[in-house]
């Protein structure tokens, strides 16, 4: 419980400020990397899972295709719809980039590596993930065509649906360490493996893998940009730059989420065994790959869920066994605790 | 080669005290309340202007917007009062979900920009919205004076802990705390009243 009466420091000293830019400039650095990589990744692995080779033109073994398309798109005109609303037509895709770049401050990424200590990291993130959906609903109604805006109505049911049980089984964590601080959470994971909150919280665990499939629109759950329905949903208006930024903010929310999964859930910056030279931060990051690996690996399993399927996943499993999940712990820890 | 280790270890001396001194470098007082009057303009700005884009805007989902724009303004007033939990609560809570409805509920019905919205309301509509803009006044109005003395601090806030928070919303202020609940559910009653209402006529 002490954990949670440390107060913030308050003081602003210039060592703070240069910290804060150098996290942002890192960070931002690591997005566009990210995303330049994950892009090549997908469609590489995408051939792979299909038996056919992906892209191999640009480069070798294709690694510059990415670079190439993204000159292409850096290139196109940006068009907009008439009879558009312009204003949230443009500000939407910015919208749904600007918040990561805070949410990404204060994930740890090793024991005391974080951009920005917060005692209420956890909820941070919470908070400034909900303004994603805001930036599909902009984006999806402002286009003026209704293949976006169903796109968006889906988007937006979808992540408020998935917003609960996502957050059930996080609360599970927050209960079972008395935190919502990142790092200590990622703290309390040290020592043997089975300290691991996967292997103490295996059901919230499933729950919160599925969640984040939900969450970040990536299939079996991507009905709110399904092709074959929708002809691309809420970005179908889309071109250039603001594709783009949709398109980065996919992948940064994957990374989020594969981050969230790695320091929550699989130990963060621990290691499972002791190997020369790879600990902390390095950890952290081999993890975040395998989660998203794994992302990019079931999305070319499995096929689409239909929308009723998907809802009924969430609101008939997900829910109950979520405040189960939540009520079996929270008397465990009573039990144990006193 | 032993002069370069040493003239490096010197230099490594050098740069933790430059650091040392860096993070002890506070900020003036002056500084402070400087930023602190610029937020709270800026957030009152945010607060003022969302909510007048939310009522002249012609479009709803413009509208809503505009309440976005107020909201986050809250939020970031409570930062400013150093209760980050109410904040982030804030966003979670009215942006995340709230707006969400909104929109929701905007979707479910004819949006039209030519629709009643756009006229100028009637005597009666105006002196109604005039009463319940002026209701909170006259209910938090007297507290705030009574209590003006008291709420007047210039020291820099400070932060509720959580788990006190927790305390006192399950234990001293229990009361209050449900009853919000009841007239969630006294909301929630009328809407599937009215649902129920509409499947009865058809």
């Amino acid at each position: 419980m002490e954990t949670i009466l440390v107060p913030y420091t308050t003081d602003i000293t210039l060592l703070s400020v240069l910290k804060l830019v150098v996290a942002l400039v890192a960070i931002i650095l690591l997005l566009i990397a990210n995303s330049v990589v994950m892009v090549y990744l997908e469609r590489k692995v995408a051939g792979f899972v299909q038996r056919r080779p992906g892209p191999y033109e640009v480069g070798p073994w294709g690694i510059l295709q990415t670079v190439a398309d993204t000159v292409k798109l850096l290139g196109k005109q940006i068009l907009i719809p008439g009879n558009s609303d312009r204003f949230l037509f443009l500000l939407a895709p910015v919208l749904s980039m600007f918040p990561m770049f805070l949410m990404f401050l204060v994930i740890p990424y090793g024991p005391i590596l974080t951009g920005l200590e917060v005692n209420l990291g956890l909820l941070l993130i919470l908070a400034f993930a909900g303004m994603e959906g805001l930036a599909v609903i902009a984006g999806g109604w402002a286009s003026n065509n209704k293949y976006s805006l169903i796109g968006a109505a889906r988007a937006v049911s979808q992540s408020v649906a998935y917003e609960i049980p996502l957050i059930l089984a996080i609360l599970a964590l927050a209960f079972q360490h008395g935190s919502l601080d990142l790092s200590v959470l990622n703290r309390a994971q040290e020592g043997w493996i089975w300290n691991w909150n996967i292997f103490t919280q295996p059901l919230a665990f499933l729950i919160f893998v599925i969640t984040c499939f939900g969450e970040t629109n990536r299939a079996p759950f991507d009905l709110p940009e399904g092709e074959s329905e929708l002809t691309g949903g809420y970005h179908t208006e889309y071109s250039g730059m603001g594709f783009a930024l949709f398109f980065m903010a996919e992948y940064t929310s994957m990374m989020l989420v594969s981050f969230l999964a790695a320091v929550l859930f699989l130990g963060g910056s621990n290691a499972p065994v002791d190997i020369p030279l790879i600990n902390g931060v390095w950890w952290t990051l081999i993890k975040m790959g395998a989660f998203m690996t794994f992302m990019i690996w079931v999305r070319w399993t499995f096929p689409r869920v239909r929308f009723d399927q998907l809802l009924n996943i969430n609101w008939k499993w997900l829910l109950p066994l979520g405040l189960l999940n939540l009520w079996v712990t929270a008397l465990v820890m009573k039990v144990v605790g006193n | 080669m032993i002069d370069l280790i040493a003239s490096s270890a010197a230099l490594m001396n050098a740069s933790a005290t430059g650091v040392e001194a860096l993070s002890e470098m506070m900020l003036p007082q002056l500084a402070h309340d400087i930023m602190a009057y610029v937020a709270y303009g800026l957030y009152v700005l945010l607060i003022l202007g969302g909510g007048l884009w939310a009522v002249l805007a012609r479009n709803l989902v413009r509208a809503m917007f505009g309440l976005v724009v107020t909201f986050m303004g809250v939020a970031a007033m409570y930062l400013l009062m150093a209760s980050p939990f109410m904040a982030f609560m804030q966003l979670l809570i009215y942006i995340g979900a709230i707006s969400v409805l909104i929109f929701f509920a905007i979707m479910l019905i004819k949006n039209t920009s030519s629709g009643e919205e756009v006229n100028f309301p009637g005597p009666l509509q105006a002196l109604t919205a005039l009463i319940s803009a002026a209701a909170p006044l006259v209910l938090f109005g007297p507290i705030i004076v009574m209590n003006a003395g008291k709420l007047a601090q210039t020291e820099t806030p400070v932060e509720t802990p959580l788990a006190e928070l927790g305390q006192g919303l399950i234990e001293y202020y229990v009361v209050p705390f449900e009853m919000i609940s009841v007239v969630l559910l006294v909301a929630m009653a009328g809407g599937v009243l009215l649902a129920w209402d509409k499947r009865f006529k058809k």
